[in-house]
């Protein structure tokens, strides 16, 4: 097993733990640093959030994850930062700020959303510019009723507008003690940590080797088998790299739900990503998330995944000495069971970039908002010329056992004129393609309705043409 | 002995001179004059620096050297006859310290615990689990409370099968009946008779800390860490069960993650921590995943309620029928009518209400039992009451309410809402998207009793020291006793050092009924000021004044009440101290005759509803409560907002579904069991009521419970106003929103 080496707060850790052990369990147990909570084990109430910071350019990027779904393994050459890790005698702004406002009650989310707010003030891209609640968007308090919180995290982020862009930031950020001086000396602590050589990928070795992007899916699913299996990371084998081509879209199979909530091609190529990424888990976990290991997983309403078949998705399916491109809906073949041969790794997919006729849209209603699955989403691309409709691709999840491209409806919408009449016409006929049930996540007629509901959106969304709302009842 | 004074109670346009009879050594309760230094004013928390930097230490955080993991096996069926357990695979494991199967030979809920292992860690404690063999007779059972009434329904108690009432299952308990004045002269009397069917669902505690236990024996003395909202009731259950004095158990709970009524007692994993420490000879932690918390560590349960009102058109109730029933699993409290029989002038009132047993995890004690549930049905009566005779909802309320309190709750929430916002003919707006307002009413009880005891040491160098027994379960008494001693004392906040949650401190009663702080802090104040009592009498003697001299403390100051130029500092007398510590123990008196015995509140709702998609948004929450005298109002505001979210969960989110076909929970976990998250949040305007209570020398009330009791009422009355649509099932989710429209639009379907 290779060593990992890592930095955890200011201390570096060199460890032969096992790589599928997610880090919760390593802070908490090996490292005996309880400040860290659990309070689900399953990625969805945020008590046991950390940082990790990455290389980037000549700083550290610093993100929230949930620490009880990401692997070990994975923090090699990261630092990893839990509350133990942001003060010693004084508090932080951040802490300070939750004591004043009293956003704390029992006290056990409490130091998750101290590591989330500290996330917010390290940030340096525009994501949190919107909303600043959106940093808090994966942690769950039982007591406060949030307001406090919130009025805290207003507190800090006026106190940021004068945080300096670029270089400066760091230093300044020290000298206000939103982190304590031993960040300064991160970037070159992390360069010293030798890179990982990963083990050639095969798919005849005698342990089955368990490929993990983030880990969301797969250690919410069985957690104590991938604990104790032989792991492989994604990211040893395929980039994160976002980039356009020959008038397509690549992106790498290690990239992350965040890198694409980030990307600066992306936000030209779909300008609403932002509002679309917020519907999608939390920052914690899209931090984790893949998105191969969102088309992978396979699951009906997979948001990433119904994105990406109405983009018109391809992928690329690498095995040893072979690679394919295969288009993203011909990977599902009925409820998880995919054209995928094992062993091979989806390496790259890619979408035809966009152009001034497209226009695309994504919708997702859930039970709650934020942090919550789909009960049914989808998401549409057209290609129009004047009036008319060229080429059309409508996705739908939620409603059937695979992730759906309504191969129908898109068929027949090519020629139709955009109108209203058509968006209603879209919307009935999509209904004979879908086969809902009825669950947790809403009865079968409702979902019906919400598809209905959301194909009519789109029409209204993404071409700006009047539907009569009332047609909507 | 006692004396008489006279107080003035109330609050501001409604004082009252009352004479109150109290203990001679307690300290009249403060006048409304009185200028406070630190109590009344938002004070943040004494230990929110241990909780911001994580130092804070909870049960679950607990490490001792050699500490065991424990992991419960606990029954995958909902009902079964256990044939036999074999334990022998489990304890040869290496690694396996400890196992113990529980006599059990019947299970009847899924999540029953059954049995328990100790291990070195908690994989091989997993590990050891499965290999633990159980042989079950798996046998009918039940959990939907239809079938389970039933005649001929599996039954959960097999032993009751005699007791059927009439005509139903043996699940189901003899009515409990609560008659006042004349039904059928109430209804007779009545113009119109409205009649509604109301159903609430099953919602779980989810405190974010699990049930967590640590064990620990050295001999015959026992010492447990517990995540508990009753230190002592944790003790003195462990004391029962290893037939041990009560003072050979030591229980801790310096910190807890949340309760809300499901942390009383050591119950069966608090047993088993012990047992499993007794047997391995080593610390032993035991903490149950999410899915034990959903299925096995309490509910609040359900309810199906059939309300009959009778209604004058000048606007007088003249009679309230409940009929009730639900199920809490396993266990009983399924009452929901209590908030009928409590609010409104009403004479004439009948309340029946039955328990039913089915195969599920069971009920505990849950933020204001039952109340939300008849909330939900009672203050939607009412509104349906109101435009039956086409009167505004706030009046009808003002008008049958006989608590001065709410009454004046009411009219200062109606203005802050803008209640005349308010759609005059419900379901008319155009548009996808409709607006509404909507009000409920809140009610609680408990002032508070006798017997808590604090215990408080001023030492030399002028710090002090305040020890009690009890637990802080989020809602601030450490922060509370810290600011009633050093009010009492005249001395800043920063010379208190509060020790709490350790049974070997004075006794304290459980978290529950939202007592503590009416409970805990008259017993602070009563030990200050005895304390405060010796000092002035050393003061005296140090600045050579006559015995008994009145004398004032302020300011870190102690002076003569007559010529405050005789005075001496705060450090400078306890520097006399003789022996260098003052200690004073005091008890919490009885209850003083009130200025209120029955707490009040109200919240207002805006909420907006997408008639599309059927989400339910809420926008705005008006909550006004009393608690008394608001000791903090940091604590006090945050148990309101905290209150309000937990009732906007409930009303939207919050669902436990157990499949009838299997009796497993489908969602056992946070991502399919959705507890609101910060963006559900709307904007929430906590108004917090000064009351001059009197029931006690700090006026204290309590306000944990009545601030969860209205909000589901609230919405649902707001979103018939937004639509015309009225919903009369618990959770208002988009599915059911959409049917009640369409109800609405042809309502023969
Ligand atoms: C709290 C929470 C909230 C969530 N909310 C949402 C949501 O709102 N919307 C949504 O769509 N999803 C949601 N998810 C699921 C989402 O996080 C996952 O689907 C994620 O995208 C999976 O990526 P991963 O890298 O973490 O996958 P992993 O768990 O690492 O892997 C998933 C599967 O993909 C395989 N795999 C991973 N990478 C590759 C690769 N490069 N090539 C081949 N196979 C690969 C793995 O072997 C595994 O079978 C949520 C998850 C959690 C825990
Ligand atoms: S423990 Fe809940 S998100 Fe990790
Ligand atoms: S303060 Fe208790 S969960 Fe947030």
């Amino acid at each position: 097993m290779a060593e990992i080496q890592f930095l955890l707060n200011d201390r570096l850790i060199k460890t032969s733990s096992q790589e599928g052990l997610v880090l919760l369990d390593f802070v908490r147990e090996h490292q005996r640093l309880t400040g860290t909570k659990i309070g689900c084990r399953e990625g969805d109430c945020g008590a046991c959030s950390v940082l990790i910071g990455t290389l980037e350019g000549e700083g550290v990027k610093y993100l929230p994850v949930t620490s009880c779904l990401f692997p070990l393994g994975r923090v090699h050459g990261m630092h990893v930062v839990t509350v133990e890790g942001l003060s010693k005698e004084t508090l932080t702004p951040v802490q300070r700020a939750m004591v004043e406002h009293s956003g704390t009650q029992c006290g056990f989310c409490t130091p998750g959303f101290v590591v989330s707010m500290t996330g917010f003030a390290l940030e340096s891209s525009s994501v949190y510019q919107d909303d600043p609640r959106d940093a808090i968007s994966g942690n769950i308090c039982r007591c406060t009723g949030y307001k406090s919180i919130e009025r805290a995290l207003s507190e800090v982020s006026e106190q940021l507008q004068q945080k300096p862009q670029g270089s400066e930031q760091m230093a300044w950020l020290i000298e206000k003690g939103f982190v304590p001086p031993y960040f300064a000396g991160i970037p070159a602590r992390l360069r010293a940590i030798p890179a990982r050589r990963p083990a050639e990928l095969t798919s005849s070795t005698s342990a089955p080797t368990v490929l993990l992007g983030g880990g969301s899916d797969l250690n919410v699913q069985r957690p104590e088998a991938i604990r104790d299996a032989d792991v492989a990371f994604a990211q040893d084998y395929a980039s994160t790299a976002i980039e356009e081509q020959d008038g397509f879209v690549y992106i790498g199979g290690a990239a992350t739900m965040e890198d694409l909530n980030r990307s600066p091609l992306i936000a030209q190529t779909l300008p609403s990503i932002r509002a679309w990424m917020r519907l999608v888990a939390s920052t914690p976990i899209r931090t984790i998330a893949s998105i191969a290991g969102n088309l992978v997983n396979a699951s009906p309403i997979g948001d990433v995944t119904i994105l990406m078949l109405a983009l018109g998705a391809e992928i690329e399916l690498s095995a040893q000495h072979a690679q394919r491109w295969l288009p993203l809906e011909e990977l599902y073949l009925g409820y998880k069971t995919l054209s995928k041969q094992q062993g091979e790794i989806l390496s790259r997919l890619r979408f035809p970039s966009t152009t001034p006729q497209s226009r695309v849209n994504f919708e997702k209603v859930s039970k709650r908002t934020f942090l919550d699955i789909a009960s049914v989403n989808a998401a549409m691309r057209l290609e129009v010329q004047g009036d008319i409709i060229q080429k059309a691709r409508l996705s739908a999840g939620g409603v059937a056992p695979i992730p759906k491209l309504l191969r129908e409806t898109s068929r027949w919408l090519v020629g139709q004129p955009l109108t209203g009449e058509t968006a209603l016409e879209a919307a009935q006929r999509a209904q004979s393609e879908v086969q809902p049930i009825s669950d947790i996540r809403g009865s079968a007629d409702y979902k019906r309705l919400l598809l209905r509901q959301l194909v009519m959106a789109h029409f209204a969304e993404a071409t700006a043409i009047p539907v009569v709302k009332e047609a909507l009842l | 002995m006692s004396q008489e004074i006279k107080s003035k109670l109330g609050f501001p346009g409604q004082w009252q001179e009352t004479t109150l009879r109290i203990p001679d050594d307690e300290p009249p309760p403060w006048d409304p004059s009185y200028k406070f230094q630190t109590v009344n004013k938002a004070v943040p928390r004494v230990d929110a620096f241990a909780k911001v930097t994580g130092r804070a230490t909870y049960t679950t955080d607990i490490r001792k050297p050699g500490l065991l993991y424990g992991r419960l096996l606990v029954s995958s069926h909902p009902s079964a006859t256990i044939k036999s357990i074999d334990v022998s695979k489990a304890k040869a494991l290496t690694g396996v310290k400890a196992v113990i199967a529980l006599p059990i030979k019947e299970v009847r809920f899924v999540g029953q615990e059954i049995a328990a292992v100790a291990a070195t860690s908690s994989q091989i404690a997993d590990d050891a689990l499965r290999l633990i063999k159980v042989e079950y007779d798996p046998r009918p059972f039940v959990v939907d409370v239809e079938t389970a009434r039933k005649e001929g329904a599996p039954l959960v108690f097999p032993k009751r099968a005699a007791q059927a009432p009439e005509g139903k299952s043996a699940n189901v308990t003899p009515q409990r009946i609560t008659k006042r004045g004349d039904i059928e002269a109430g209804f007779k009397r009545a113009e119109h008779i409205l009649e509604g069917q109301f159903r609430t669902q099953v919602q779980t505690h989810s405190c974010l800390e699990p049930h967590a236990f640590t064990a620990e024996w050295e001999g015959d003395q026992l010492t447990v860490w517990a995540s508990t909202q009753s230190t002592f009731s944790v003790r003195d259950e462990l004391a029962q069960v290893f037939e041990i004095s009560p003072s050979k158990v030591r229980v801790f709970s310096e910190y807890m993650g949340g309760g809300f009524g499901s942390k009383f007692g050591a119950r069966a994993s608090g047993k088993l921590a012990a047992m499993l420490a007794k047997e391995a000879k080593a610390p032993v932690c035991l903490i149950p995943s999410r899915k034990e918390e959903h299925l096995t560590h309490g509910n609040r349960p359900n309810s199906v309620q059939h309300f009959k009102m009778g209604v004058r058109n000048d606007g007088t109730i003249t009679a309230m029928q409940l009929t009730s029933y639900g199920t809490g699993g396993i266990a009983g409290g399924a009452a929901a009518t209590r908030p009928m029989l409590g609010l409104y002038r009403c004479p004439n009132k009948l309340a029946i209400d039955e328990d039913v047993f089915t195969h599920a995890g069971p009920a505990r004690a849950f933020r204001a039992p039952g109340h939300p549930q008849g909330a939900f049905s009672l203050e939607q009566m009412v509104d349906m009451c109101a435009e039956k005779i086409g009167m505004d909802p706030l009046q009808i309320r003002l008008q049958n309410d006989p608590h001065t309190v709410r009454r004046a709750q009411m009219e200062l929430g109606a203005k802050r809402i803008g209640w005349d916002r308010r759609n005059k003919t419900p379901g008319t707006q155009k548009g996808p998207i409709m607006r509404g307002l909507g009000m409920a009413s809140s009610l609680w009880y408990n002032t508070g009793s006798a017997g808590a005891e604090i215990l408080v040491k001023i030492h030399k160098d002028g710090r002090v020291e305040a020890f009690s027994g009890g637990q802080d379960i989020g809602t601030g008494i450490r922060t509370l006793i810290a600011q009633v001693v050093a009010e009492e004392l005249g001395i800043p906040l920063q010379l208190l050092h509060v020790h709490i949650g350790d049974t070997q401190h004075p006794y304290a009663p459980g978290s529950g009924g939202s007592k503590t702080t009416p409970c805990v802090t008259p017993a602070a104040r009563k030990a200050a000021f005895l304390a405060k009592q010796k000092l002035f009498d050393l003061a005296r003697t140090l600045l050579k004044l006559e015995p008994k001299t009145p004398m004032i403390a302020q300011q870190s100051r102690i002076f003569s009440k007559a010529d405050p130029k005789m005075s001496v500092d705060w450090a400078q007398l306890t520097r006399y101290l003789p022996n260098g510590i003052l200690s004073v123990q005091a008890t919490r008196a009885h209850n003083y005759a009130a200025y209120n015995n029955i707490i009040a509140g109200v919240q207002f709702a805006e909420v907006e509803v997408d008639t599309q998609t059927g989400l339910i948004r809420v926008l705005k929450i008006v909550a006004v409560h009393d608690c008394g005298l608001v000791l903090n109002k940091l604590t006090a505001r945050s148990q309101v907002n905290g209150g309000v979210i937990q009732g906007i969960s409930y009303a939207l989110f919050e669902d436990r579904i157990l499949d009838p076909r299997t009796g497993q929970m489908v969602n056992p976990n946070f991502e399919h069991y959705k507890i609101a998250g910060s963006r559900e949040i709307p904007e929430i305007d906590a108004v917090l009521f000064d009351v001059y209570a009197g029931s006690n020398n700090t006026h204290a009330l309590g306000l944990g419970e009545p601030t969860t009791v209205p909000t589901a009422a609230a919405i649902a009355n707001a979103v018939y106003n937004a639509t015309g649509a009225r919903l009369f099932e618990l959770p208002m989710t988009p599915d059911r929103v959409l049917k009640a429209l369409a109800q609405r639009r042809s309502p023969q379907k």
